[in-house]
């Protein structure tokens, strides 16, 4: 065990990555810790990436393969939208990204969450996981943080929820999963999509709610110590 | 090639404590280690004691299954016992136990069959601190600051830097407690839920548990994208 640090194995997010339509708009949440192996090669990654002015995608799985995919889908819709005159649509942007994903299926290992806002449709959430699949939801999760997520998002996901509930729900969500997953970690980033605009928001670990079995941290436990309590001599 | 059944070989483990970290210092040994227990990438158990005295002297760090550390708990408190019983005025001392322990492990490693463990072991006996370390494959060795896991990588290049002989109980817990840290930003496994023991000629404490601060203010982390779409 201890000689099996492979500082070379492949960059994965190993991740939790949220998105939530509420009634004006998306809310997208992802952790920021992304790993190769055991190491955390980066403890601050933004994992929520802009395709367009009111499009963006929540990236999980291999870092590479979510970035260079993410890449290419900006480029197209940077055409698209130049051609079509006009913002382009979630619904667009999410099959661009599906198409990618589905003809490249044996050669990726990439889960995304496809999140915005258009005057058409208003806000919508579609997930494209592994294989290139496309599902339009109410609101998705995905990432190795998400198995912890299923039984809270179907007892807490309510429809026709503001803003602030919405935003609310998913930083309390990457929370839970990052208290369980060691894949997940760091901060907790979310990125609100409506009408008026794009919001960027960052919670900072120790800003974030303590679950069971963790405890208020502290600078030193010089500072809590008043005579050393013995546990067992 | 196995003196035991297929069925019967460890062949790789389930709950998994991470790194331990411990130093000499000025009055004896400080040794810190996480209360996390994880099963793969869950971080399933967040109360597990890694650190437990031995007798008199000494105390015992653990790294590894931890299934396998209760086991080898098991055979130090008949080791203790029997040396009890004795009733000779004489007591096990540090570097006796990690030698009978490195005996264990690379015995059970000859067969086969291993524990799947990294132990740190320190103690002080009439004004001489010892510290050292044994693995699963029976490599030992003692030095003035040791770790386990991910903590060779992290931890013991600080140490090199900033350990000394002379540090006081404050000094070596705040040394400690940046290792921990850093392991806490950098290493999968890790659990903010820390427990720090020292042993010193009059015994040893583990102190109650507690959890660190960690800093996330770095201009840098709030935006790290701005005008550079797409990357991380």
């Amino acid at each position: 065990m201890d000689q099996n640090f492979d500082f070379n194995a492949p960059h994965s997010m190993g991740t939790t990555i949220i998105g939530v339509t509420y009634n004006g708009g998306v809310v997208l949440g992802a952790d920021s810790r992304t790993s190769t192996g055991v190491y955390v090669a980066n403890r601050a990654s933004d994992k929520i990436t802009q395709l367009t002015d009111n499009v963006y995608v929540c990236r999980s799985g291999s870092a590479a393969d979510s970035q260079v995919v993410s890449d290419y889908v900006r480029y197209f819709l940077h055409q698209h939208t130049i051609q079509l005159g006009q913002p382009a649509t979630v619904k667009v942007a999410a099959n661009l990204v599906r198409l990618l994903a589905y003809n490249n299926k044996n050669f990726l290992q990439t889960g995304l969450i496809v999140g915005g806002w258009d005057k058409y449709e208003g806000g919508q959430i579609y997930g494209v996981p592994l294989g290139g699949t496309i599902v339009q939801q109410p609101f998705a999760i995905g990432g190795s943080g998400s198995s912890y997520l299923y039984g809270f998002f179907d007892q807490a996901w309510k429809d026709g929820m503001t803003k602030d509930e919405a935003e609310e729900l998913v930083k309390k969500a990457v929370s839970l999963a990052i208290a369980r997953d060691g894949a997940s970690g760091g901060v907790v980033r979310t990125v609100i999509i409506n009408s008026e605009g794009v919001t960027r928001n960052f919670y900072p670990g120790d800003q974030l709610p303590i679950w069971h079995d963790e405890l208020e941290s502290h600078n030193s436990l010089l500072d809590i110590l008043g005579a050393p309590e013995p546990m067992n001599i | 090639m196995d003196s035991v059944d297929e069925s019967q070989r460890t062949l790789y483990p389930y709950v998994t404590g991470s790194s331990v970290v411990a130093i000499k210092y000025k009055d004896g040994i400080l040794m810190a280690a996480d209360m996390g227990g994880s099963y793969g990438s869950t971080l399933r158990y967040k109360s597990v004691e890694r650190l437990k005295p031995i007798g008199k002297h000494s105390l015992l760090g653990a790294s590894g299954e931890i299934s396998d550390f209760q086991e080898i708990m098991r055979y130090l408190d008949e080791l203790i016992l029997n040396d009890n019983m004795w009733d000779d005025g004489n007591s096990l001392g540090p570097k006796e136990v990690l030698n009978y322990l490195t005996r264990v492990m690379y015995n059970r490693r000859n067969k086969f069959n291993p524990l799947w463990n990294s132990l740190v072991l320190g103690g002080v006996k009439k004004g001489q601190k010892y510290l050292g370390t044994v693995n699963m494959i029976g490599i030992n060795y003692e030095d003035n600051h040791v770790a386990t896991g991910l903590g060779n990588h992290l931890a013991r290049p600080i140490l090199r830097d900033e350990w000394n002989e002379n540090l006081t109980f404050e000094e070596g817990v705040r040394l400690l407690e940046k290792c921990m840290r850093v392991l806490l930003y950098r290493d999968r496994s890790a659990v903010n839920k820390i427990q720090i023991s020292k042993i010193t000629e009059e015994g040893a404490t583990v102190f109650p548990p507690f959890s660190l601060k960690t800093y996330w203010e770095f201009s840098a982390f709030k935006n790290p994208t701005v005008g550079a779409e797409g990357s991380w």
